[in-house]
């Protein structure tokens, strides 16, 4: 009987007129829908593909934030493609400056796709040699993190930088603060030379082979390639300064005239941090040599020795390294 | 094409998770590995360094993951990580504002996660973490700190209290309320120190102190911070202790499911586990008591601290504080008076402006006045304000919750100082009585029973009642002056006294039987009795036997002979002769003997309490004796209602409720309030309604039918009458034959054969 009642309730329910009452709002349709909605942002969820071809300035920046934010390797490779069309043309065409690609482009430099990499060091060498000195301290911290990576392949990519750098601003690699000091450490620690960690292992060891290393074979290719890097560096260090020619004008012009230079009196440090050992200046070639010669030049001795003994790639590398040795500090 | 298979090691290359897996198995293979993840973090902190607010997604990214590798493993190679921490905190310090959310969180991760490898200390982690906890804009990071830094104070004092730290941040916390005063930076000292008093970690003087600097801070949140510390913070501790004692787990159940399911060896330790919870909580349960002192106790000098609180923020018209934030300080200050027995004159007059009916929040005034009103308050100062209650709230004309409120607020005043009051204004009251209202009543009934206790001539005789009537005759009901404090004693002390004797006794008779030899056993036992007796002072030890010691005999008076024959007869009648004896004690009748009896256990008692010591066994013994003879409910007709009263109050503070309960006395209560109540305490849920109908509106929504045993339910008589009659009219074969049948069926599964 419940049921029955109910069912007979629930039927009539359905033809039931709503009472409409004075004072109170109309009662909403059965079939009402509410469609207002709240939202903090608005969602678009196409782009429009359309591209702005009448504005190389604007292209060339977007092709730039694509180059960082684009998810696929091909879009990156792409567009870095398209900077370096743009930048090596005739007459380049760079609207944001030099000092701006480089900021935005260094972190691709450990990227993980290998053709951005080479891609990378296309659109570097695009740039005018002249304009990177001034960066050269900040291309040099992303190197070396480079240098230091896990993977090898950006290891090596990024040596390949740094030949770049050493080419377009030698002076300025080596002597920037934490250029010689530190980059020298990033090198001992990708050949296993470092003379604070792990020398204890090496000298226990039964093989020649310099260092225990994580996952991946490291063929002798890759470490005569560094060794020849390391010379290059060294040679690029200790190479012996041109004398200036004699300047009548130089005194009162060191005292009056404006410096030509960017940030002339970096050596002072007025501003920063106070630097240690290792992110100190050194701009000249005694200094260099002198603390080369107190951190650096046992390890790095005893490293080239051994390497020297394995001969083949490693061997040939080697010796370049000594030659360059030789010739700095002798 | 065939996807080129990648060898294990060459994929997880680039991967500082692995890396990190690898270097914690074996450091010093790796050794050379993670000083060359230390170079690259080096070089992606300068990068990041030389432009925190520029640096892009990716080196963030990178550096985030590279902070996180060298925190994990910073205590493997101390000597290359010496300047980890330092870093750390220099980039917190200087960037916290500019740093990405995730990358700021991992820093302050990844310090915590230092201090837990001790690679620094508890101070120096604090130390970094405060300054920025209180000068971040960011509320992520606030709460994130906060955390963080509570859960390093638990920890480090989980072992041993860290009393070095905890002075260190209380120092802390003491210099940022006092300061500045004016900042609100003071709540976080407030939040902190209320967090760790909630958890029992400080409970000494200290943490007071500083809620003490608090509440007389300029800032209205911190005042409040501080105040409310003081009025609930004891009590949020207790219950939390309540709370985390009540975690139980059921060691049946697990040692069953240990038994049903498969043995392994994630079962095993969660069954070790439960075993150490029980048995820690066991030990929990039998360890001593930690003896901790509320907050407002610990005040060092509450005179002055509940002067200055009354001055600064009450009694100073420039305060713009708001109401609620004034009555929550007056509650606190009054406590204190109450608590301490304070003398602020001052405070009662202030009180005159307030007390009327249409004051906002009335009841929360007069229940503060009560509160701060206590036995060295002089009467003459409360009487203006107890005549103007009864003059703005006491009147036929006014509501009756209004009258019924004023009354009860009169009595509680009343109660804590009973000379505050003149008989006629008193008649007056108690003719209330006669009232219509219930409340009004009650009230009226409360004021005249409490005057028959403490103070019975302001009564008129016929209102007295029988008890007080022969009190005042028998000059037993007398009215103390101002400023006489009760004597004290120590309750049942005579009971004690007598169980001694008796036991004395009864070694003597024991040793008498042994030897025969009575009178040269006395002597001995006294000279013994003498001599000190270790095992008193262990509680533990209930053996009756040994409390004997401690008692000069030659006190003994003469009163105790007849209960010397008396004890012949067996220990039985003794027990009762006992009861009897103690209520004759205590209740004092209007025979002049028994009073001289009285009179000379008096002077017995405080003889036994000033010439002997009396020890844990002792007072043990007191204890139960004093359960046993009930001699609350023997002495307790008087003075025990108001004394526990009293104590009540002084425990938990008088509320605004407690004043306005009489008016709630004979009102019928709402459907809704009904509703409420009913639903108080229980999970929230949008209806109310049966339970079953709940089952059945969640079986409609999900779309599922009844049970068939619901559908038989309700089916239709008219349907089933046909069946039932049918069966009624089987044969007994049929019958038989049906229940065999259904004896097969069930045996072979049912009608669906499950199973068969």
């Amino acid at each position: 009987m419940g049921s029955s009642n109910k069912k007979k309730k629930e039927k009539k329910k359905d033809f039931q007129k709503a009472k409409l009452k004075v004072g109170k709002a109309k009662p909403k349709a059965a079939n009402f829908t509410d469609t207002s909605f709240k939202s903090k942002s608005i969602v678009v969820n196409q782009q429009t593909l359309v591209t702005d071809d009448s504005d190389p300035a604007e292209q060339f920046k977007q092709n730039l934030s694509l180059a960082i934010n684009a998810k696929s390797d091909n879009h990156r490779r792409d567009a870095l493609a398209y900077i370096t069309n743009q930048l090596s043309g005739t007459p380049p065409n760079n609207p944001v400056g030099t000092s701006a690609v480089l900021t935005k482009l260094l972190p691709l430099l450990s990227d993980g796709s290998a053709s951005v990499r080479t891609q990378l060091l296309k659109v570097l060498r695009a740039l005018p040699p002249a304009e990177v000195g001034p960066h050269v301290e900040k291309v040099l911290m992303y190197i070396r993190g480079g240098m230091t990576h896990l993977s090898n392949d950006i290891r090596s990519d990024t040596l390949n930088i740094l030949e770049w750098l050493l080419e377009v601003a030698g002076d300025e690699t080596v002597s920037c603060p934490g250029g010689w000091m530190k980059t020298l450490n990033s090198f001992s620690s990708m050949l296993g030379w470092n003379p604070n960690v792990g020398s204890a292992l090496n000298s226990k060891g039964w093989t020649s082979s310099s260092r225990a290393t994580l996952g991946t074979k490291r063929g002798p290719e890759a470490q005569a390639r560094q060794i020849h890097v390391l010379a290059k560096f060294l040679q690029a260090g200790f190479k012996p300064e041109a004398p200036t020619p004699y300047n009548p004008m130089a005194y009162w012009g060191n005292i009056y005239r404006l410096p030509g230079t960017p940030s002339p009196f970096a050596y002072l440090n007025l501003f920063g941090t106070p630097r240690d050992e290792d992110n100190e200046m050194y701009p000249d070639r005694i200094s260099r040599q002198r603390i080369f010669d107190a951190k650096w030049r046992v390890a790095i001795t005893r490293g080239m020795e051994s390497a020297k003994k394995e001969g083949g790639t490693v061997g040939r590398a080697a010796a370049t390294l000594d030659k360059a040795l030789a010739a700095g500090l002798g | 094409m065939v996807k080129r298979k990648v060898a294990a090691l060459e994929k997880v290359e680039a991967d500082l998770v692995n890396l990190q897996y690898k270097i914690r198995r074996d450091p010093r293979s790796y050794a050379q590995e993670f000083h060359d993840q230390w170079l690259a973090y080096d070089a992606q902190r300068q990068i990041f360094i030389s432009s925190p607010t520029t640096a892009s997604s990716e080196d963030v990214k990178k550096f985030h993951d590279l902070v996180d590798l060298v925190a994990h493993v910073a205590d493997l190679y101390p000597e290359i990580t010496t300047p980890f921490p330092d870093q750390l905190k220099e980039l917190l310090n200087q960037h916290h504002a500019t740093l990405d959310k995730e990358l700021r969180e991992k820093v302050v991760g990844s310090l915590v996660l230092l201090r837990r490898k001790d690679v620094i200390d508890s101070t120096s982690l604090l130390t970094t973490l405060f300054p920025i906890l209180i000068s971040t804009p960011s509320k992520t990071l606030r709460s994130l700190l906060y955390t963080k830094i509570i859960s390093d104070l638990r920890e480090s004092n989980s072992k041993t209290t860290n009393h070095k730290l905890n002075r260190t941040i209380q120092t802390v916390l003491h210099n940022l309320v006092t300061s500045d005063r004016t900042s609100t930076k003071g709540m976080w000292a407030t939040r902190i120190t209320r967090e760790l008093w909630r958890r029992q970690i400080w409970t000494d003087a200290r943490p007071c102190d500083v809620m003490k600097e608090a509440c007389l801070s300029d800032n209205e949140k911190v005042v409040i911070g501080g105040v409310r510390f003081f009025l609930g913070g004891d009590k949020e501790r207790e219950e939390l202790e309540d709370e985390s004692s009540d975690e139980d787990v059921d060691i049946k159940k697990v040692k069953h499911q240990g038994v049903i399911n498969k043995k392994t060896k994630k079962r095993q330790k969660a069954y070790e586990k439960a075993l150490e919870k029980i048995k820690k909580h066991e030990r929990k349960k039998h360890a001593p008591h930690p003896l901790n002192f509320s907050a407002l106790h610990l005040i060092h000098d509450p005179q002055g601290f509940a002067e200055q609180l009354f001055q600064k923020h009450l009694q100073n018209t420039k305060n713009k504080f708001s109401l609620e934030s004034k009555l929550l300080i007056l509650q606190l200050v009054t406590r204190l008076v109450g608590l301490h027995k304070l003398t602020i004159i001052s405070l009662y007059s202030w009180f005159v402006r307030y007390l009327t009916p249409k004051q906002l929040n009335v009841t929360s005034f007069l229940a503060s006045l009560a509160q701060a009103t206590h036995n060295l308050v002089p009467p003459d100062v409360i009487e203006p304000l107890v005549v103007k209650i009864a003059n703005e709230f006491v009147s036929e004309a006014s509501a009756s919750e209004v009258a019924a409120a004023g009354i009860n607020a009169i009595r509680e005043v009343a109660l804590r100082q009973p000379l505050c009051m003149t008989e006629t204004l008193l008649q007056d009251l108690v003719m209330y009585q006669k009232s219509k209202d219930k409340g009004v009543v009650m009230a009226a009934k409360g004021l005249q029973s409490l005057y028959r206790e403490v103070y019975p001539e302001l009564l008129q005789k016929k209102y007295r009642g029988k008890q007080a009537t022969m009190g005042l005759r028998a000059g037993e009901i007398r009215q103390r002056q101002f400023g006489e404090e009760e004597e004290g004693g120590i309750e049942g002390i005579e009971l004690l006294e007598r169980y001694k004797e008796e036991q004395k006794r009864k070694k003597q008779e024991e040793r008498a039987l042994n030897s025969g030899d009575t009178d040269k056993k006395e002597d001995n036992d006294d000279s013994d009795d003498d001599g000190f007796n270790s095992d008193e002072w262990e509680v533990a030890s209930t053996d009756s036997e040994s409390s004997g010691g401690w008692i000069d005999v030659s006190s003994e008076s003469e009163d105790d002979e007849p209960a010397k024959k008396k004890r012949r007869k067996g220990d039985e009648e003794e027990e009762e002769e006992d009861a009897e004896d103690t209520p004759a004690l205590v209740d004092t009748s209007t025979e002049a003997g028994a009073a001289a009896a009285a009179q000379a256990e008096i002077n017995r008692i405080s003889k036994l309490a000033t010439t002997t010591i009396l020890t844990p066994t002792d007072l043990a013994k007191l204890e139960e004796l004093r359960r046993e003879a009930k001699l609350d409910k023997a002495l307790g007709r008087s003075s025990k209602r108001k004394k526990e009263l009293i104590d009540k109050h002084i425990e938990d503070g008088l509320t605004a409720d407690d004043i306005e309960l009489p008016a709630l006395l004979g009102k019928k209560t709402t459907k809704e309030e009904r509703v409420a109540l009913a639903r108080e305490g229980k999970p929230a849920r949008d209806e109310h309604k049966s339970t079953q109908a709940i089952r059945h509106a969640k079986k409609d929504a999900e779309g599922k039918s009844t049970t068939n045993r619901e559908k038989a339910r309700k089916k239709n008589f008219l349907m089933t009458i046909g069946k039932a009659r049918a069966k009624n009219k089987r044969s007994l074969v049929e019958t038989s034959k049906t229940m065999r049948a259904h004896i097969a069926r069930s045996k072979s599964g049912g009608r669906r054969r499950n199973g068969g």
